[in-house]
């Protein structure tokens, strides 16, 4: 976005059910385009059927994203392919927006 | 006046169209090839949609004149194809619907061919042969669904010509079935292959085991040529798509024949269905490969027929699916 900005915070950790977490915050200039971007990313239900939870908000201006899951492996294949449908989704953004008054 | 973009990506093709009430304004694609031997990944042929897109986006909007707001309705492939490329597609499309104030709407690729060549063709109520490198089907369309007659029960045609490229290392480029196409016309000697018409259905999977397996043996031992072979294998996956259309044509009383997707651009299958059509006084109905191969305006010419008729996609639903068949979707748009 303004500045392309991925650097958000994430954090990696085994919590008390034993389960790998990772969490990304997403800063956008406004809650509309932050809303744009959830509602563009939310429609695709995750391949896998088992073994990790996915949940997108918007927090503010911010879309907040939180995984759980069992095995590393499965959770750094759905982040990646995340951050590649993301930076699409902010490519798209930059290039044909800003979004158009309602 | 209505105008719809259209935004392809199920498989190897990347095209963005613009239609504005039956004129094409605008049609650019893309298309990833691999090198000889190789066919294309879901994850690698997203990576490649994913970085041209925006560029083929600009184009279609460049070319048409156009600006997102004379845009009515932003239209995309929902299914059937590859996940991951169908995917990438649609994330673009939910964007620039939101970013630009307008409805989405999820097509049927299938539907999508099928109203193209409608639309090129002027062929009012055509029996529909379907063929391409994901899809095999003879359909006809009646009380609001477009049918499926017959279609394969294994691999799709274009899938046989292709694995079968690889096999003898054919370049892909521009497509391997137009070299198949091409070297064919140099094949003088006819190999005896597996003809496997089921009823209204065909196989190709048992054809395609038995020229791979022969193929190395053949060539080898100087029997026959890669073109004699080219040859064979067309001659004889033609003779059975022209064989169930024909069966179709006569269970429908139908008079016209139209043949879309990437393998109808084959002249070869066309000039064999002409014979078919001329022998029952029927019309032919074909398009070229700008129209034939998968691209941006045929999702936005079935966009625009379901657009017109009232439908659109919410944004919640507008998840893509692998799984898609032709007569899931109701055809609103035809009395």
């Amino acid at each position: 976005m303004a500045n392309g900005n991925m650097a958000a915070p994430s954090k990696e950790e085994i919590n008390t059910q034993n389960k790998l977490e990772f969490s990304l915050n997403v800063p956008f200039p406004s809650t509309r385009e932050a809303s744009i971007a959830l509602r563009s990313l939310l429609p695709d239900r995750e391949p896998r059927k088992g073994g990790i939870t996915k949940k997108m908000a918007i927090s503010g201006s911010t879309l907040c994203v939180r995984w759980t899951a069992d095995e590393a492996r499965i959770l750094r294949v759905s982040v990646g392919s995340f951050m590649e449908h993301l930076t699409l989704v902010m490519e798209t953004m930059e290039a044909f927006g800003p979004p158009v008054l309602l | 006046m209505t105008v719809v973009i259209g935004f392809e990506g199920s498989a190897n093709k990347i095209g963005v169209g613009i239609i504005r009430d039956g004129e094409v304004l605008s049609n650019p694609r893309r298309t990833y090839i691999t090198p000889p031997g190789q066919g294309f990944l879901p994850s690698d042929t997203a990576r490649h949609h994913r970085g041209v897109i925006l560029k083929v986006l600009k184009e279609a909007l460049d070319e048409a004149g156009l600006k997102p707001c004379d845009i009515d309705c932003v239209a995309y492939t929902k299914g059937p194809g590859m996940g991951a490329p169908l995917v990438t597609v649609a994330l673009v499309a939910r964007t620039v619907a939101q970013l630009w104030g307008k409805p989405l709407l999820g097509v049927n690729h299938c539907i999508g061919h099928i109203e193209m060549g409608r639309l090129i063709t002027q062929a009012n109520n055509p029996t529909v042969l379907y063929v391409s490198g994901g899809n095999t089907q003879v359909i006809a369309y009646s009380e609001r669904r477009y049918r499926i007659f017959g279609e394969t029960i294994d691999i799709a045609v274009g899938n046989c010509l292709d694995r079968f490229a690889r096999v003898i290392k054919i370049s892909n480029d521009p497509s391997p079935g137009y070299n198949i196409e091409q070297m064919a016309k140099e094949g003088k000697k006819y190999v005896e292959l597996p003809y496997t018409v089921k009823g209204m259905d065909v196989s190709f999977s048992g054809i395609l085991s038995y020229i791979e397996d022969a193929a190395g043996k053949m060539l080898t031992s100087n029997q026959c040529t890669a073109e004699d072979l080219c040859f064979s294998l067309q001659e004889t996956l033609f003779s059975m798509l022209v064989e169930i259309t024909e069966r179709a044509m006569a269970h429908c009383g139908s008079q016209e024949v139209l043949i879309v997707g990437g393998v109808g651009c084959n002249m070869r299958l066309q000039e064999m269905m002409m014979v078919m059509c001329k022998e029952r006084g029927a019309k032919l109905f074909a398009t070229d490969e700008s129209f034939c191969i998968d691209n941006g305006a045929m999702i936005a010419q079935a966009g625009w027929e379901m657009f017109r008729s009232g439908q659109v996609t919410e944004l919640s639903d507008s998840w893509i699916t692998q799984r898609y068949r032709t007569d899931e979707v109701e055809v609103t748009w035809r009395d």
